[in-house]
């Protein structure tokens, strides 16, 4: 609205008559993601060629590993179940899909609300945008591309090995992969773009209480999810995967199957065209499926066209309204932490004491960083809550048997969890001490201190939730205690073992111009180090669990003749843990002794 | 050409900007001075779009800004002190990306960049990704990107913050010359000297209020018993 007290002149006019149409801005942001597009790729492929090929490698290998896993249970259920067109293979396939899609677009609102949130809101990007002749509406959908790419891309790697393998192995007609790409990508759009409105809706009326709100949300799902989970498997084994256990479940998860569900369009979608045309000439799975295709893109566009409009209406005001809140004062709270942690540390160096204190200081006022690993931590213990069913079948030998490959592989999954720690927050915390070398490289302290400080923050830190986490696992499987020992001491190892090689390699290799941790994380030191890690992981887990579990099984006198003598194989215990032990030692102390030396020589 | 009209913005229950009326005229070039927190920042950022007014209206030209940020937009080149560039494209892909923005040609674009990047020596380093840049390159190419469609005008937050002498020296012309060919400069700063030496009137704030504005010797007038220099007129005006 030009108001009316000052005199209009046409040159302004002009200048915003010639602003960019709708089509033209659309394009000129095209443009832009297409140049940013091919400078990444184009620096992935020149400066980051381990990290690419390891990543690319990892997701074939991921995506192969999915398809075999999906192609064997369908396999399973085609024999087992039914062939397509039965009855109950409809039903069992419908199940899993419902259940798989369900939980998937659940993931995907949350995750694109989330992304969207911090595209909008708390980019630098952004702000610039803003500052330029852009429409509202327009800006929305540049960042909601961000989210819908960074928010969907996990869908499509757990969903499209498992649709191909059900298409294979029910033999599904040609039109079954034709529609699979439309049924997956406008499936993805309408959760992605719900997350994004509710994420406009949610910050333009009740801005103060986002966070309490996305909070409850996900909790009541997360509480529903772990209900359902817990009430399926607590029946009495007899029960279980029996006819009455299968109907009672299937009510169960009715919820997941409700007719105005997109994961409910896709998965009808998908089974529609999967299955060929009976004998009724008026039966058409083309047609069907085809017309759960146009309930799904078209409610997709129709999202499109809300999220566009509510972009427009309340983005700018909601952006202002997040900007004037009051800012908090941040408060050097919790000081009886640190004093706890002070008083722990009593038996070490005042330097060292002081220098750790910092550490636990930094690590503890940063929720990125302990946000993640309490997630990561959180649902590793939800998954350890749900395999006390083992503990039911103790006299069972092929059980037991089970229950020992589990609980080693409990304590190889905890530790690549704690890899992706120590690289993602112990490996750059030397690079990130760069901007500060200029008090720390001053004060009088050995430059030694620093490292044996971060190393011990760094193992003392991880040990704790590590070995609580491998306890309750061991517990909850009801293992022996020779197994609980053997795996507390191998949590110890890795504990230090990866925080040696995390310390060691982060002075090595320091990268003092990024300052973003994440950004150091992923560059060729990190990448090296966690690939270490996991092969440190593997073989510590190797060199204990086999001569552990054939230990074990030697206690049933049968299997004594095939895999020798008890006294041999407590002998093959022993050897592995003495070789672990000399492992954990190499990998701690070669890395730690160069990190020493580069950290001595280094010249900020 | 710009005018804060009762302008008030808080936050919470903090006022950043009490009550603010200030006008700008075509052709002039003001520093708006202040202590940190005085309520610079979120003068600035009203004026050009990031925050709205919680009362009062900030207008550019004939429009207001909170209604009308695509026009007013248009009509402003912004210099943040904290300016963000994309990392993975060239300083001359920057430039276009803007230019085109602003609704250019593709002709025009071209005569543009090409100004812009011989009036801020831009040539050695334009076509690298703008990752490689330095601190003083980043600053030259975010100025090119707020002159590139030649507002009415520009508004630059702590321009001098980590250049070398001799873009300090460059900097300083622009802007006095671009006040000279009749358009409007608003600088806030803390760098008193150059504020001195280049402009025409200086606004000062204080605890999220106006206490001054207007031409050096008005200054000197109101308060007759300093040395006649910026830094001891203001300090002395803002002594608590």
């Amino acid at each position: 609205m030009a108001s009316a007290d000052v005199p209009f002149r046409p040159e302004f006019l002009t200048h915003v008559e010639r602003l960019p149409t709708h089509e033209r801005e659309g394009r000129l942001f095209w443009k832009l993601r297409i140049r940013e597009s091919r400078s990444h790729l184009k620096h992935l492929f020149t400066h980051s060629r381990m990290r690419t090929s390891l990543v690319i490698s990892l997701s074939i290998f991921f995506w192969a590993g999915l398809f075999a896993l999906f192609y064997m249970g369908f396999s399973f259920v085609v024999s087992n179940v039914g062939p397509p067109g039965a009855t109950y293979h409809a039903q069992t396939v419908q199940f899993v899909f419902t259940l798989f899609f369900m939980s998937l677009q659940v993931m995907l609102v949350f995750s694109a609300g989330i992304i969207l949130y911090g595209g909008l809101y708390a980019s630098n990007e952004t702000t610039l945008l803003l500052t330029l002749p852009v429409r509202d509406s327009r800006l929305v959908f540049y960042r909601f591309q961000e989210a819908l790419f960074f928010s969907s891309w996990g869908f499509f790697l757990l969903a499209s090995p498992m649709m191909i393998a059900y298409g294979l192995v029910v033999k599904a007609p040609w039109y079954y992969y034709a529609y699979l790409p439309g049924l997956m990508i406008s499936f993805a759009y309408i959760p992605c773009a719900v997350g994004a409105i509710a994420c406009l809706l949610l910050i333009s009326r009740v801005p103060h209480l986002r966070r309490i709100i996305v909070g409850a949300i996900a909790l009541v799902v997360v509480a529903i999810a772990y209900s359902s989970i817990w009430h399926t498997l607590d029946i009495d084994n007899a029960d279980l995967l029996g006819t009455a256990w299968f109907k009672q479940t299937f009510r169960r998860f009715e919820f997941t199957r409700g007719e105005w569900l997109p994961s409910t369009w896709l998965s009808n979608g998908l089974l529609d065209s999967a299955r060929r045309q009976t004998s009724d000439m008026g039966d058409l799975p083309w047609l069907q499926s085809g017309k759960y295709l146009v309930v799904l893109v078209s409610n997709a566009l129709f999202l499109h066209v809300v999220l566009l409009w509510v972009g427009g209406l309340v983005y700018r005001d909601s952006y202002y309204g997040l900007n004037s809140r009051e800012a908090r004062e941040a408060r050097a709270g919790m000081v009886w932490i640190d004093r706890f942690f002070e008083k722990l540390m009593f038996l070490l160096p005042r330097e060292t004491q002081l220098l750790i204190i910092k550490d636990i200081r930094l690590f503890r006022r940063d929720p990125v960083q302990w946000s993640q690993f309490i997630i990561f931590f959180g649902l590793l213990m939800l998954y350890f809550a749900n395999i006390d069913r083992f503990r039911q079948h103790r006299a069972d030998l092929s059980i037991m048997t089970w229950v020992n490959i589990v609980s080693f592989l409990n304590l190889a999954v905890v530790g690549l969890i704690l890899s992706t720690f120590t690289t993602r927050f112990i490996y750059p915390l030397i690079s990130l001490e760069g901007r500060r070398f200029w008090i720390l490289g001053r004060l009088p302290i050995e430059r030694d201190t620093i490292l044996w400080g971060k190393f011990l923050f760094a193992a003392c830190g991880s040990w704790v939730p590590c070995a609580v986490l491998v306890l309750a696992s061991d517990v909850l499987l009801d293992v022996s205690l020779v197994v609980i020992v053997i795996h507390q001491f191998i949590s110890v190892l890795l504990c230090i073992g990866l925080s040696g090689m995390a310390v060691g390699l982060g002075a090595i290799m320091p990268d003092f111009r990024e300052q973003s941790p994440s950004k150091i994380a992923a560059g060729f030191g990190g990448t090296l180090n966690l690939v270490l890690s996991a092969i440190y992981i593997l073989l510590v887990v190797l060199m204990t669990a086999l001569p552990c579990h054939f230990y074990l099984l030697t206690s049933d006198a049968d299997l004594q003749s095939q895999l020798g003598q008890p006294q041999n194989l407590k002998l093959w215990v022993a050897l592995g843990l003495a070789g672990v032990l000399l492992l954990a030692a190499l990998v701690t102390i070669i890395p730690l002794r160069s990190g020493l030396k580069a950290f001595r020589n280094l010249e900020v | 050409m710009i005018c804060f009209e009762d302008v008030t913005r808080s936050y919470g229950h903090r006022v950043a900007v009490d009550k603010l009326n200030l006008t700008l005229g075509k052709g002039e070039l003001l520093a708006l001075l202040g202590h940190n927190g005085a309520g610079k920042t979120t003068s600035i950022k009203m004026l050009v779009g990031l925050l709205k007014p919680s009362a009062g209206r900030v207008r550019v030209g004939p429009y207001v800004v909170s209604e009308n940020p695509r026009e007013t937009s248009r009509l402003i080149g912004y210099v943040p002190d904290q300016p963000f560039l994309y990392e993975k494209l060239s300083g001359r892909e920057f430039l276009e990306f803007v230019a085109e923005l602003y609704g250019l040609s593709p002709n025009e674009v071209r005569n543009a960049v090409d100004r812009e990047t011989e009036r801020f020596q831009l040539g050695p380093f334009l076509n690298r990704l703008t990752e490689s840049y330095s601190h003083g390159m980043r600053q030259r190419t975010v100025f090119a990107a707020a002159l590139i469609h030649q507002p009415e005008v520009l508004v630059v937050d702590e321009p001098m913050v980590g250049l070398d002498p001799q873009s300090i020296r460059l900097v300083k012309d622009l802007l006095r010359a671009y006040a000279d060919s009749g358009r409007t400069v608003l600088m806030s700063t803390h760098t008193l000297t150059i504020a001195e030496e280049i402009c025409d009137r200086v606004a000062v704030m204080k605890s999220s209020q106006l206490v001054f504005s207007g031409p050096m010797a008005e200054l000197r007038q109101l308060i007759p018993e300093t040395d006649g220099h910026l830094e001891s007129l203001y300090l002395a005006l803002t002594k608590d």
